[in-house]
């Protein structure tokens, strides 16, 4: 029965989706406000219909409901509460109603909230968003439905992926979704503005905050999703480059671009046209990594099962293409842009390099992703293009994009003088050729880490300076330096949330450089009481034991004193997890952790009949911390470029209730 | 801030603008080539031919000692986990298209690669190495990946421990 109501709430909600495409289409078309008001208010609607869906569902696998067949994939009797409230997505089906929940609250709370402030674009809004809403309620409706019932009622079910159950991996798909979703809306009222023919930048304006809070949660689902395979995968490493996670980080660049992108024609009223190919493309991209991650059209170690959605995904990347396309051409020559470039010298062509870049590395990835599909249409055979291939193309890009990530906010809109930006780098270059000079001396090797670890060094003292510089010109004024540092970040949060953003991706480009090329791993079997030797690491192996932990888990753990420099530093327990009942093990590592390095040990080997004895891997991984406090970093630059102006929110505020006075 | 110049008088902007944008178009041709450059110079030599193992034993002459990535369903009972000696292990497991058919299997052989936790009957491997003139296929390092970890998907009710049980 409960089923029955959630699959029912379902199927109105995508009615509902229908209806409110074409009221809203039939009310612009026939100029009756009233039938687009009733759209809108459809498109609110569907958020009640798809939360109880989800409640529905969610009540399901709370009560065991092994019926369900979605229930007996991803839960269990045994499985703890929160994990079944988290298995709502640890599946394909659920987790597509769960990315149709995400959709309706973001579509609800855009036409609530932006209805009167784009008034003339909420038509065409309403016709966009409502399209991309049919699509998925039917996929979920009809294809993917989580209410499909079993045959036969089975006594319990498998179960989550004990993989699937750490922190990193619960959070991690909902940030993606989030961030997935949130660029559907400012695709929608780029589409929207072309439509109603209002191209000035109303529409970015509109959206500029939804941008940035996808992005935000595109960045931490991507940053969790690397922390997840550090701590539970057990290959040292954070990112393989698999198709999968290349589908959420290809939208991510062309976001990136837009973001940077959106700056010019807010500022100069350029690249209206560039504007809008970035935001299909970033849209586009976001459909065509769900087509990746659920269809397993490309082989990839952690992507859906195999189904029958890939060509209905990859029939609606079509239609929403030619459409979009349809609008940009029909508009061509409103989006001219008024200005043109004066100087390659300027912020404005700062933006552009930075632009360029960023979809040469997004081209880059694309092509390798697909590069299964293509060498197969043009060689007749599957080829394949693992990480060191990524990373030999794509390590020169990446330098270029951190040298012009502290370059460019040295640079002025209109025209900067070679000689005095010149002037401006001197130092920051000086500092940082010391600074490699000096990590040479340290005995620090290879040419490639040394240029990057220049660039980066480069770009963070730059940036440095860029605090330092406003900072300074507030002080003048007589205020304290805490002061004049805060106030800095509060008169302008965009650009020094942009800088601190910039920050955390030079702190993560440190980390890089450091896990890729210094990464050294080594493995031995010890007794008890030998040692392993790694870097300035010495590990010695205690003990080992075997002990029944929560539910059917069966734990065995080894104990390992660590050793810098002969000092006892530490104790770590690497240890192996068993689900007796599905026989699934789980390698959990541990590590001595420092600002530094991590020393990281997993435990591969041990047999009770050799009790004395077990193998270890170890990896020493240079500087891998800072790729997690650079994430959190960039995660709070995010936070402060995002984070609403108090003022210009109560303006907004009031005018708003001035519309609906006059109206009423 | 930088110290910059501020030059807007206007008179030359139509004449650098075309120049300008001459220099765009150069500048992007050349950034096109050097896109060019870096992607074929990191893919000569360093692609894999993706195959199943049928597909593999129907060119296996060819296809001997070039790098490959292979997808196949492992044989649980196959699996080994040998310590040759104190650094050493040996990993041993054979992949078939269909677990139903069995034949033909590809012999999987990995040095110092820990067991991964998703090696299972069943299991679906994507492998990525070379195999020698004996049938041997040798795993690069780090070359070995379960696919995972929505793979319960692909789990038949009938196969689960707890199975479903007939009416």
């Amino acid at each position: 029965m409960i089923a029955d109501i959630g699959y029912f709430a379902l199927l109105i909600a995508f009615v509902t989706a229908i209806y409110a495409a074409v009221a809203a289409w039939y009310g612009k078309s026939k100029d009756k406000m009233r039938w687009v008001e009733s759209a809108r208010n459809a498109t609110i609607i569907i958020l009640p219909l798809v939360v109880l869906s989800c409640a529905l569902l969610v009540t399901s696998i709370l009560r065991n409901d092994f019926s369900l067949e979605y229930v007996w994939r991803v839960s269990s009797i045994e499985m703890p509460t929160y994990l079944k409230f988290t298995s709502l997505w640890g599946g394909q089906a659920g987790s597509l109603l769960f990315w149709n929940l995400l959709l309706a609250i973001f579509t609800a709370v855009a036409m609530a909230r932006k209805w009167h402030e784009q008034k003339e674009l909420m038509p065409y809004a309403l016709i966009v968003i409502s399209m991309t809403q049919i699509f998925f309620l039917g996929l979920s409706a009809f294809v993917e439905n989580p209410f499909t019932r079993l045959d036969v009622i089975p006594p319990n079910g498998n179960g989550l992926n004990p993989l699937l159950r750490h922190p990193g991996m619960i959070i991690h798909p909902p940030m993606l979704y989030l961030g997935f979703t949130g660029f559907i809306i400012p695709y929608t009222f780029a589409i929207a503005a072309l439509m109603a023919g209002k191209l000035d930048d109303g529409w970015i304006r509109t959206t500029r905050r939804w941008t940035l809070v996808a992005w935000l949660f595109l960045s931490l689902g991507l940053i969790l999703g690397g922390r997840w395979a550090y701590d539970v995968l057990g290959w040292g490493g954070y990112w393989g480059w698999d198709p999968v996670e290349n589908a959420s980080f290809m939208p991510w660049l062309a976001g990136t671009a837009f973001l940077h992108s959106v700056m010019i024609q807010e500022k100069r009223h350029m690249f209206k046209m560039w504007n809008m190919f970035l935001i299909i493309l970033t849209y586009s991209l976001v459909i065509y990594g769900t087509f990746i991650v659920r269809s397993g059209v490309i082989s990839s170690v952690h992507s859906f099962a195999r189904s029958a959605i890939g060509p209905l995904f990859f029939a609606f990347i079509a239609i929403m293409f030619i459409f979009s396309a349809y609008w940009v051409n029909r508009r061509r020559d409103e989006l001219a842009s008024t200005n043109s470039l004066q100087s390659l010298l300027s912020r404005e062509a700062a933006f552009l390099y930075n632009n360029f870049l960023i979809l040469a590395i997004l081209a880059v990835v694309f092509l390798f992703t697909n590069y299964p599909i293509v060498s197969e249409l043009f060689t007749g055979e599957k080829g394949f293009v693992g990480p060191p291939v990524y990373e030999k193309a794509l390590a020169p890009l990446f330098g270029l994009l951190v040298l012009l990530m502290g370059v460019a906010p040295l640079t002025m809109w209109y025209r900067s003088s070679v000689k005095r930006l010149g002037r401006a780098m001197r130092w920051p270059a000086i500092a940082s050729t010391i600074t490699v000079i000096v990590l040479f001396i340290l005995n620090i090797r290879g040419w490639g880490a040394l240029v990057g670890f220049w660039a980066a060094t480069f770009a963070t003292f730059l940036t440095l300076l860029e605090f330092w510089k406003g900072t300074r010109a507030r002080m003048k004024r007589g205020e304290s330096v805490w002061a004049a540092f805060s106030n800095l970040m509060a008169r302008n949060r965009r650009r020094y949330g942009g800088y601190w953003i910039h920050m955390g991706v030079l702190i993560m480009a440190f980390g890089v450089i450091g896990v890729e090329v210094f990464q050294q791993e080594t493995q031995l079997r010890l007794e008890k009481g030998g040692s392993l030797t790694l870097g300035r690491y010495e590990m010695v192996f205690n003990d080992i034991n075997r002990f029944p932990g929560p539910d059917d888990l069966m734990i065995t753990e080894a104990t390992m004193d660590v050793y810098v420099d002969g000092r006892l530093v530490d104790t770590i327990t690497p240890r192996t997890e068993l689900y007796t009942r599905t026989g699934q093990p789980m390698t959990i590592p541990d590590a001595r952790s420092t600002i530094a390095e991590d020393f990281y040990v997993l435990l591969v080997n041990w047999e009770p009949t050799s009790a004395n004895s077990a193998t270890f891997r170890v990896f020493l991984n240079p500087l891998i911390n800072w790729v997690w406090g650079g994430g959190i970093i960039f995660v709070l630059g995010t936070l402060i470029a995002a984070w609403p102006d108090r003022k210009k929110q109560s303006v907004a505020a009031r005018s708003r209730r001035v519309a609906i006075g006059a109206a009423d | 801030m930088a110290d910059t110049t501020w030059t807007n008088d206007g008179k030359d902007i139509l004449t650098e603008t075309k120049s300008n944008r001459l220099k765009f178009i150069i500048g992007g041709v050349l950034l096109v080539a050097a896109i060019a450059y870096l992607v074929v110079n990191a893919m000569s030599g360093n692609t894999q031919l993706y195959k199943t193992v049928n597909e593999y034993y129907a060119e296996q002459g060819r296809l001997t000692d070039r790098d490959l990535r292979i997808a196949g369903v492992v044989v649980g009972d196959s699996i080994q986990f040998i310590e040759v000696d104190a650094q050493t292990t040996r990993l041993e497991f054979d992949v078939v298209d269909d677990l139903d058919n069995p034949e033909p299997k590809l012999h999987i052989v990995a040095i110092n690669e820990p067991k991964p936790d998703l090696l299972q009957h069943k299991a679906q491997a994507l492998i990525e190495g070379r195999a020698d003139e004996n049938g041997v296929f040798m795993v690069n390092p780090g070359g070995l990946l379960l696919k995972c970890p929505t793979r319960y998907e692909e789990l038949d009710p009938a196969d689960h421990p707890d199975g479903i049980p007939q009416q």
